[in-house]
């Protein structure tokens, strides 16, 4: 089995008819984005993105508007083609595809999530589901079956013979999430999936699609505007601005260790409680202080501030924490705790 | 900032001073301006007269950039000073008199040759008399132009008096007006700017002074009446496209032929389908297809059109007409869509095919009528063809109107799965393009039963012919009933057409 399912390596895509010529120039003299525009009146969409996802992982590109995230999503299954780099899904380099083999990938790999749902307004919510496996060329009695069955997961028995127009939002998107199951794809695509939902509807969605993917493992490049939600659904994130990743890390790294102050605004405001774990506020246990913390409570290394703080409150000792065998490695004060929760001032 | 004033309160919003900026905008006579915009602005509405605007009009909008105040005031004086000028030097009875004088010797003429003693003296002294009277008319007529004079006179100063004064009350408005757009646009003329007062000028003075020469002189100089062109420019460029038109049709003829032999067959075939078939067949699948398509109402008026056709005789002539467009219809969509398509795939093709629609819709039917004589001679088939070149635009435009509008989110995502071009085609594009593109085919419907008495000209029969004889002998009640038998035709297949997709759009 592959380890890596998506790997960008390198990935410029510049937009304007003189495209080629500025990616050049960019090679040679390092041009800035207004540089750029000024000179060959072209604009940087990406700008030499490279990552790897992870077979099975949730990879979350967090960014603005305009941080160049929806274009390149669309690289992955090339829906827009990159003007330099290297995009490689389940070990294919999606440039070398002929178009037949493009679309076969396109069609049994990778199914793709969109913002404003993009359901065919003609057609049943059953045909929408199936629309991806007409494509392939599955005959109907199959076609029904699977988008039956994969309605049922996004927990919309009973909705097959109504019309898009006729669901809520909420309902549509699930609509949406269950086409790009229906061809049982290895990697989805989810570009803002929840985004132009209300925020009550957009967590609930948030929680199925979390249990979903417990249930399915399947590879997902999911974008969004939103760090709490990227910290909420991703195995690691990408924080992205102007076509740039400015950092990759798990939730928790990018929490406690921003990369730049670009990443340290977004992330002042995120509660740390659930997202911080006791090795990383602790301070390591120096030689044979045992005898010091006899009283205290031993805590385990990976919880999170939350349970430190339940058991902080029970007792006027500093924590121990422990690693896996037991053995105590760290020592958390009280005053170390609170400044963790701050977000380690 | 007002850190010790109430807030919120918008009466208490302090005043603001202007006087730069608008000094900045006049330019020249700052101060008098300053004082005149704040009264409009203060909303005190009193119409105040504005002297430069009242005696120099156009000039005035000239030299401060107001255009389109100058070119309102051009005309209108121009117009005053026409009746003014016509009243003082025109020599209003002139051409009366001449022709007075003309029909004085025609009857001095037919008197002379009476009384040498023809056989028709009679005659002859009956008109003599005749024209007489006519040239004693015509002498008081000219007296009373010239009596007319005067009024031209008045009416004229009166005129000129009441278009300064309006320009003079206006002024200021619109001057204002001007000012807060260049507030916004600083492209916006502003200022006293002598240029535009020269160019003012002498667009006035030419305007002025040639209209006015025309206007008072009874024969002015021919070169400024007519272009000043031989008629041989004109007689040498229609040889040559006559030539060529000759030359195509000669080279084209096999070609031509072909076209009119397989355009004959398919229409030969509907004709035979809507005549030869036994009416009460027709008029019951007409009936099932209002019904089913477009409802009981629209059943009970397509029965009442059949009626209509069937009772007053017309119809055989309402078949030939129906079978007509219905084959200029099959190749209008036939073409039309597949052109509409191109066009939405590539701008290059909509944008060489868009002028072609143009004229092909603003062109009159009788000019393209030439060409389609030339090269297919007479009878139905060029009679179809005229048809098709009128009708055909609506399609192509709509259905490249529709698939343009297709959202292109769907059609994106329907890639992202993996469809091909024609997967794309056949089950998002075309179904989501649908309306526009059934309203197109039932324009080129309709368009095509407006051509049919003009494609009768041309030996198309049916309907149209019926109406064609009626207007050659004035035969009004025939034409009316034929005409009225048109619009039956008409309103059926729209309501039908309409009726199936608007159920359609209803479910």
């Amino acid at each position: 089995m592959r380890d890596i399912a998506i790997k960008l390596e390198g990935v410029w895509k510049i937009f304007g008819e003189r495209a080629e010529n500025a990616m050049a120039a960019v090679a040679e003299e390092g041009l800035t984005k207004s540089e750029v525009l000024a000179r060959f009146g072209a604009v940087i969409g990406i700008a030499d993105v490279s990552f790897d996802v992870r077979q099975g992982e949730i990879f979350c590109i967090m960014g603005l508007s305009g941080s160049g995230k929806s274009t390149l999503i669309r690289h992955i299954n090339r829906l827009i083609e990159p003007t330099a780099g290297r995009v490689e899904v389940l070990g294919q380099d999606v440039m070398r595809l002929s178009e037949p083999e493009l679309r076969a990938m396109r069609s049994e790999k990778i199914g793709m999530v969109f913002q404003h749902m993009a359901l065919l307004p003609h057609r049943s919510v059953r045909d929408n589901v199936a629309y991806p496996l007409e494509i392939r060329g599955e005959p109907k009695g199959r076609r029904w079956e699977i988008s039956q069955y994969v309605l049922s997961l996004v927990g919309l028995d009973g909705f097959e013979d109504r019309f898009p127009s006729e669901l809520s939002g909420g309902m549509q998107q699930r609509v949406g999430l269950a086409r790009a199951l229906a061809s049982d794809p290895e990697v989805l695509l989810m570009d803002e999936p929840f985004s132009a939902l209300d925020p009550l509807i957009r967590r609930q969605l948030q929680d199925q699609f979390v249990t979903l993917s417990e249930q399915l493992h399947k590879t997902t490049l999911f974008i969004t505007h939103d760090l709490d939600e990227a910290i909420r659904l991703g195995t690691r994130i990408a924080i992205m601005k102007d076509g740039r990743i400015v950092q990759i890390g798990t939730p928790e790294e990018i929490v406690t260790n921003p990369a730049d102050d670009y990443v340290r605004d977004f992330v002042q405001d995120i509660s740390k409680l659930k997202l911080v774990f006791a090795h990383t506020i602790m301070e390591p246990l120096q030689g044979d202080a045992v005898e010091k913390f006899a009283q205290s409570p031993r805590v385990s290394e990976d919880s999170d501030l939350d349970h430190l703080v339940d058991v902080a409150i029970t007792t006027p000792h500093p924590l121990v924490i422990t690693d896996a065998e037991g053995k105590d490695i760290g020592v958390v004060s009280k005053d170390r705790l609170l400044r963790g929760i701050q977000g380690g001032k | 900032m007002g850190a010790n004033r109430t807030q919120g309160a918008t009466s208490d919003a302090p005043a603001i001073d202007l006087t730069h900026s608008i000094a900045e905008f006049v330019g020249v006579r700052a101060s008098f301006y300053v004082v005149r915009f704040n009264l409009l602005l203060a909303g005190q509405n009193r119409w105040r007269v504005n002297c430069a605007a009242l005696i120099f009009g156009p000039l005035w909008a000239a030299a401060r950039g107001l255009w389109a105040f100058f070119y309102l005031f051009v005309i209108l004086e121009l117009v005053a000073w026409v009746q003014i000028g016509r009243g003082l030097w025109g020599d209003l009875g002139a051409d009366k008199l001449s022709e007075a004088a003309r029909l004085q010797a025609k009857a001095d003429q037919l008197m002379a040759e009476a009384t040498r003693g023809d056989v028709s003296a009679q005659l002859l002294l009956e008109s003599a008399a005749n024209l007489s009277h006519a040239a004693e008319n015509a002498r008081i007529a000219a007296e009373a132009a010239a009596d007319g004079a005067t009024t031209y006179l008045l009416v004229g100063l009166l005129l000129l008096g009441l278009f300064k004064l309006m320009a003079g009350l206006w002024a200021d408005r619109v001057y204002e007006r001007q000012y807060t757009q260049w507030r916004v646009n600083k492209r916006v003329p502003s200022g006293f700017d002598l240029y535009r007062l020269a160019s003012g000028c002498a667009l006035l003075l030419f305007a002025f002074s040639l209209t006015l020469y025309r206007f008072t002189f009874s024969q002015p100089d021919e070169r400024i009446m007519a272009v000043p062109v031989p008629s041989a420019y004109h007689t040498r460029t229609a040889n040559l496209l006559e030539e060529y038109f000759d030359r195509t049709a000669a080279a084209g003829a096999g070609l031509f032929d072909s076209i009119t032999g397989a355009t004959e067959t398919v229409l030969n075939a509907i004709e035979a389908v809507f005549v030869d078939t036994p009416w009460p067949v027709i008029a019951v699948f007409f009936l099932l297809a209002a019904w089913r398509f477009a409802g009981g109402r629209v059943a009970i008026f397509t029965g009442a059109a059949l009626t209509y056709m069937g009772f007053l005789g017309l119809w055989e002539k309402s078949m030939l007409t129906l079978a007509l467009v219905s084959s200029a219809a099959i190749f209008c969509v036939l073409m039309g869509i597949p052109l509409g398509i191109w066009c939405a795939r590539s701008k290059r093709v909509y944008a060489v095919v868009q002028p072609v629609l143009d004229l092909m819709q603003t062109m009159p039917a009788f000019v393209y009528l030439i060409p389609i004589i030339a090269f297919f001679g007479t009878g139905k088939v060029p009679g179809i063809l005229a048809t098709i070149v009128f009708s055909m635009p609506p399609v192509i435009r709509l259905t490249a109107l529709g698939l343009n509008q297709v959202p292109k989110d769907v059609v994106e995502a329907a890639r992202a799965f993996g469809a091909t071009q024609w997967q794309l085609m056949k089950g998002i594009e075309l179904p989501l393009a649908a309306p526009a593109i059934m309203t197109g085919v039932n324009q080129t419907i309709l368009m095509c039963l407006s051509m049919v008495v003009i494609a009768s000209l041309i030996g198309a029969r049916g309907l149209g012919q019926e109406v064609l004889v009626a207007l050659q002998f004035v035969a009004k009640g025939q034409g009316i009933l034929a005409g009225l038998a048109i619009l039956c035709c008409a309103m059926v297949l729209d309501r039908i057409v309409q009726g199936r997709f608007r159920r359609e759009e209803g479910t």
